[in-house]
């Protein structure tokens, strides 16, 4: 992995855990208190399916990226880093 | 021709092609009055047979018409389940082309200005009264695609009925049956400027929210809100009633607007609109109150602990 891709996954990290933060207003975390690794639902920020749908919009609005709609998007929603992943791999496609 | 929950849940198929093929071979041979005779001799067999729907349709009955006795009661369920299998008829009568249906529409012109406003489109909430399928017909006029979001698995026949509305393609379907129940691919077409409409009376899974309607607390569906809220668009209460043989009446005019007023009393919010619904459909189904028609006893079970919104079901 190359220092550039470090870096880039580094910054979108950052940019989900203040989205998470200021839009789904969690209050008892901030963007500090949140780990790369931190689980997503039932463990970790212990955000649940309303969660979930306000995510979806907002990595379409802010990143124009979607979420697949199978398997594959369970595991995405696994925890910041994961969805961390899926969005830099969709804003950098030859970066994989 | 419909489908129902059985003991489990699970929703059991009722009807086959066999039977969409006799019910349009009929209305080719003796339109639509003579198949509306059929659908009479057909629903007695229900009347008798079909346990569950007229328990469903009963406990409607009964907190509609509280003073009545058995027999008007029993006569109740069997002019619902008529009503029913007529809606089914028009619903063949259109596809098949062999003629259309009459309009009166109320809201319309708010609807095109909230589409026209913005490129994105809106949540539609319908319920089983009237003839939501018909009335998806009449916002062909919309220019826009809508997507009901279904689970066409439920039954293939009727699919097939969607697949080939007078409007074309412009009638799609959405899946229930994914990790996040469909909201993901709603959350986008209404993104596209799409119209996402959604069952409001029908339960698929565990997530619901209980409201008050006649008289009593029921379980209702809360996918269209949660839906409307996390892209916040309005949510559009699609209803309809059947006032003559060949026209319905189809109101727009109820539009819920959703924001959550903050994280902690997202509970609440949902709670309320789910509510501002179900007073609406008490009223609506006032009006045709043989034509609302029930897939499950919305009543029972309501008074136990809802489970709060975003905990299972099939939004999860």
């Amino acid at each position: 992995m190359t220092q550039d891709k470090e870096q880039g996954l580094a910054e979108v990290r950052e940019k989900i855990k203040k989205l998470l933060v200021e839009e789904l207003a969690l209050e008892d975390w901030t963007v500090e208190t949140i780990a790369d690794d931190e689980i997503l639902f039932g463990q970790g920020l212990e955000l649940d399916s309303l969660d979930a749908v306000e995510i979806v919009v907002l990595l379409q609005r802010h990143f124009k990226v979607d979420i697949p709609d199978n398997e594959m998007g369970r595991e995405i929603f696994y925890s910041v880093d994961t969805l961390a992943r899926h969005v830099h791999k969709n804003l950098n496609p030859g970066d994989s | 021709m419909t489908t129902r929950a059985d003991a489990t849940g699970r929703h059991r198929k009722r009807g086959n092609r066999l039977g969409f093929w006799f019910f349009k071979a009929t209305i080719r041979l003796f339109g639509l009055r003579g198949a509306y005779g059929l659908v009479h001799l057909v629903c007695l067999h229900y009347l008798f047979f079909d346990r569950q729907s007229v328990e469903a349709t009963m406990a409607y009955i009964r907190r509609r018409f509280p003073g009545r006795g058995y027999m008007a009661r029993i006569l109740g369920v069997y002019r619902i389940l008529v009503n029913q299998g007529k809606s089914l008829v028009d619903r063949y009568y259109l596809i098949s082309g062999l003629g259309t249906f009459e309009y009166e529409v109320q809201g319309y012109d708010e609807i095109k200005r909230i589409l026209k406003d913005s490129d994105k489109g809106l949540v539609l909430l319908t319920a089983h009264v009237g003839n939501w399928q018909v009335t998806m017909n009449s916002l062909g006029r919309l220019d826009n695609t809508v997507r009901l979001l279904m689970r066409p698995e439920d039954n293939a026949a009727v699919k097939e009925t969607l697949d080939v509305y007078p409007h074309g393609d412009k009638v799609k379907t959405i899946s229930t049956a994914s990790f996040m129940g469909g909201m993901i691919e709603c959350a986008k077409a209404l993104d596209n400027g799409e119209l996402v409409s959604i069952m409001g009376d029908r339960i698929y899974g565990a997530d619901w929210t209980t409201a008050r309607i006649l008289g009593a607390e029921a379980r209702f569906p809360h996918a269209a809100f949660t839906l409307a809220a996390a892209t916040e668009r309005p949510v559009v209460v699609v209803l309809s009633g059947k006032i003559s043989t060949k026209k319905y009446s189809v109101d727009l005019s109820h539009i819920i607007r959703t924001r959550y007023t903050s994280r902690k009393d997202r509970q609440k919010d949902i709670e309320k609109w789910v509510q501002e619904y179900a007073t609406i459909l008490e009223e609506y189904s006032g009006e045709y109150p043989y034509q609302w028609y029930l897939f499950h006893d919305i009543w029972a079970g309501a008074e136990r602990q809802a489970p709060p919104p975003g905990h299972g079901g099939d939004g999860s």
